[in-house]
């Protein structure tokens, strides 16, 4: 992927919609791709959450307790709110048929995070709007 | 003459003590007398002033007095251009202090606003107990029980003027070494020293402004960095007037700006040296200087008040107000002056209510009709208004009210409505409005914007629920001819006044 | 000021502050106003606009839409801080439960504040991130 593509990728990311370009081309430096075959996990329910994950080609099924909870595509991601806080991660995701994925570790936002105050307020900002927009849900 | 005079005010039994004769306790009193509350009015002065009596050192006041204004001196109006005289209800206790001014400066010194509250009480001949010191509170029953050095005083309300200038100095390691700007000499006495003032607030940089001219260098040190007052739009801040040492800083002149806290300060021979913990990422310096003097501010004279229950927060330990400044914890305990600063009101944009005359003055006039409603019967008119005209007549009081001018977001003009109609309410805090429970009505204020900008805000109760109205700002503050507020306020109003 | 050394050490004990050095906790004591408010007083009222950033330091505050309390909120809790990030008004009432101290902050210096104590933005964002997480329960 060039690096281009690798920031329309996280642009598709709920946490960095909104992010100005070029806070978007400096995560995309930090974020890799990594390749799947069929049935291998891309992350087990448990473990410590270490990143996000965006299906670039392929696709993933999410596993919780048996039961298969959801199927991801291209442009959709997993793990976003483990990129910040490394939570165990609540179901498994496994390949279906190949797979590409976009990774970025959470050790590396953090990096990006230290020397970029302003990311840290853009994150901040989307995070506090989804929460308004779910409480407002919530209060009917 | 006053001297064969018997003092007034006696020990004794009162229905309401006012303590203190600054303009806070003698605007209080002056309004409780108009209202014929019977009252003591004690001090520990010997004439009255209070802060004023003493500061500011140098430099006149921050608060101006204009000769000339677009209106009437003795006009309720002149209010937003006279921030110094206390609100008098005879023409001949009205707008004093511009008669007292020398001419040179729309800021009168310090001696002249002195000398204004000194003319103030001698033309209303307001009665005042000089030199009488109220050390101790305590409770009989539903009485107070002020000791004071005259003997006690009981009574069933108090009225607490007793300002916010006890000095405070910080603990720190060498503490005996350091001066408290209460104790600043004449300014020739500095000539050629080098200081160091820790703090950054206006005392700091009063200091600063006044004794550039004789310090050999000044050093202004504080753990967060200063704001100007012409950056916040606010009162809050450095005053425009005491800008000066930051421009010297700029060019060298000797000046230096530290964001640091205090480590220590210790002997060196003759002089001192203060240690110092940058807050900003800079280095850690040791400082030498002549003078170590502390701006570090004051704190309210409560005396046992806390100990009888008044709660207090903050860094100057102020008391915990209603928006009717009484006592949150601490009922028929009042407040007036520049303690009425415990009560912020909304501080909408930060911005909150005045420690300052300009607008005490009107919280203290306020304070005496609320006072002489709830515990004296005394209920002020409540004079009807034509449907028709409520509109203009907020619009009016938008444009020309110096007591919506003089604090931002914190005193309003209140029109309520009952089965015949609407009526003027008065002015009313707008905290109290706000949260209240009362009437549908409508207040009008005025707020700073986050931007910083003045415009007319009306807020609408209807069955309780408060509505927030701002209307546009203009360009000249000319609410009552614009159109557009005209039309807007009309609009928001249409279930009041259909 | 009176205090300041009492207040540093309350903030230093609350983890939003938890990873300033006293110095910059000096600063930041300096820069927040201490409030006091009684049993029932709203501290922050819907709908009304201008309002700020508080940090409780003592008591709880009851947050409710009307009558109905959505959260309760105790010492160390931040609140008032999405009508500020979004710039919105506040979508519910925030009011004290007994007696109650707060630190605020206006809202127009909150993003120059967080800009000048960064470790106490990413704070914020953490715990953006794990309220973000218990109101959306289990999300990919």
């Amino acid at each position: 992927m060039t690096s281009a593509q690798k920031a329309a990728s996280l642009a598709r990311v709920g946490l960095f919609a909104g992010l100005p370009p070029a806070s978007l081309d400096a995560l995309a430096e930090l974020a890799g791709e990594v390749a799947f075959e069929d049935g291998d996990p891309i992350v087990i329910q448990g473990q410590v959450g270490t990143g996000l994950f965006v299906v670039v080609s392929g696709a993933a099924r999410v596993v919780h307790g048996g039961q298969e909870l959801a199927r991801l595509g291209p442009g959709e991601f997993l793990g976003e709110l483990a990129v910040i806080d490394r939570q165990p991660r609540m179901a498994s995701a496994f390949a279906m048929g190949p797979t590409t994925c976009l990774a970025l570790a959470s050790w590396d936002l953090f990096r990006r995070l230290d020397a970029d105050p302003d990311l840290v307020h853009s994150l901040l900002r989307g995070l506090t709007a989804r929460l308004r927009h779910l409480s407002e849900h919530h209060s009917h | 003459m006053e001297a064969l005079t018997e003092r007034p005010f006696p020990p004794g039994d009162y229905p309401l003590v006012v303590v203190g004769s600054g303009p806070g306790g003698l605007q209080a009193s002056y309004s409780l007398r108009r209202l014929g509350i019977d009252h003591a009015l004690i001090t520990a002065d010997d004439s009255p002033g209070g802060m004023f009596r003493r500061f500011p050192f140098f430099q006149r006041l921050l608060s101006w007095t204009k000769p000339y204004a677009p209106v009437p001196r003795d006009s309720r109006a002149y209010g937003r251009y006279d921030w110094n005289s206390l609100i008098g209800e005879e023409p001949a206790h009205r707008s004093i202090q511009p008669e007292l001014m020398d001419g040179t400066s729309e800021f009168p010194s310090r001696p002249e606003m002195e000398a204004q509250l000194a003319e103030f009480v001698r033309r209303t001949a307001l009665p005042i107990r000089y030199g009488c010191r109220w050390e101790a509170t305590r409770r009989d029953g539903d009485r107070f029980v002020l000791q004071t050095s005259d003997g006690e005083y009981r009574c069933g309300l108090v009225v607490f003027a007793v300002g916010v200038a006890e000095p405070f100095t910080p603990e720190m390691a060498g503490r005996e070494h350091v001066v408290h700007y209460v104790d600043t000499r004449d300014a020739a006495s500095y000539a050629g020293k080098r200081l160091f003032i820790i703090g950054k607030q206006n005392s700091g940089f009063e200091l600063a402004s006044g004794l550039l001219h004789w310090a050999s260098r000044i050093v202004l040190a504080s753990p967060r960095p200063a704001k100007l007052s012409v950056e916040t739009n606010s009162l809050a801040g450095i005053r425009a007037r005491y800008v000066q040492p930051i421009e010297d800083r700029f060019m060298g002149g000797g000046v230096f700006i530290l964001n640091a806290a205090i480590e220590g300060v210790e002997r060196d021979g003759d002089a001192f040296r203060v240690r110092t913990r940058a807050t900003d990422g800079g280095a850690d310096l040791a400082v030498e200087a002549d003078e170590v003097i502390a701006a570090t501010g004051f704190v309210a004279p409560l005396r046992d008040l806390p100990a009888l229950g008044v709660a207090t927060f903050g860094q100057s330990r102020l008391p915990a107000q209603t928006p009717y400044w009484e006592s949150a914890t601490v009922p028929g305990i009042y407040f007036a002056g520049t303690i009425n600063m415990g009560a912020p009101g909304l501080k909408k944009n930060g911005v909150g209510g005045t420690g300052a005359v300009q607008g005490t003055r009107y919280n203290a006039q306020l304070l005496a009709r609320e006072i002489a409603e709830r515990h004296f019967g005394i209920v002020a008119p409540r004079p009807r208004l034509a449907p028709a005209d409520v509109v203009d007549y907020l619009l009016e009081e938008a444009t020309d009210a110096p007591e919506l001018w003089n604090q931002k977001g914190y005193l309003s003009r209140a029109v309520l409505f009952d089965g015949d109609g609407p009526y003027d309410e008065g002015i009313v805090p707008v905290q109290a409005f706000v949260d209240g429970s009362g009437a549908d009505g409508v207040a009008m204020t005025l707020e700073g914007d986050a931007e910083g900008v003045v415009r007319p805000v009306a807020y609408v109760r209807r069955r309780g629920a408060i509505s927030e109205l701002s209307l546009d700002p203009d360009p000249l503050n000319e609410f009552r001819a614009s159109a557009d507020a005209r039309a807007h306020l009309t609009a928001g109003l249409t279930e009041l006044l259909p | 000021m009176a205090g300041t050394e009492e207040m540093i050490d309350e903030l230093s004990g609350l983890a939003l502050f938890a990873d300033l050095a006293r110095p910059e906790l000096a600063g930041v004591v300096h820069t927040l106003d201490e409030e006091w408010y009684p049993d029932g007083q709203r501290i922050l009222r819907e709908g009304l606009s201008g309002t700020g950033f508080y940090v409780l330091l003592e008591g709880e505050v009851s947050v409710r839409l009307g009558e109905q309390e959505v959260a309760r909120l105790r010492r160390g809790a931040y609140f008032g801080e999405a009508a500020i990030l979004l710039g919105e008004l506040p979508g519910a009432d925030v009011v004290a439960v007994g007696r109650v101290r707060v630190v605020n902050l206006a809202g127009p210096a909150l993003k120059d504040f967080l800009m000048r104590h960064p470790n106490v933005m990413f704070r914020i964002l953490q715990e953006q991130t794990r309220r973000l997480r218990g109101a959306i329960q289990w999300r990919r």
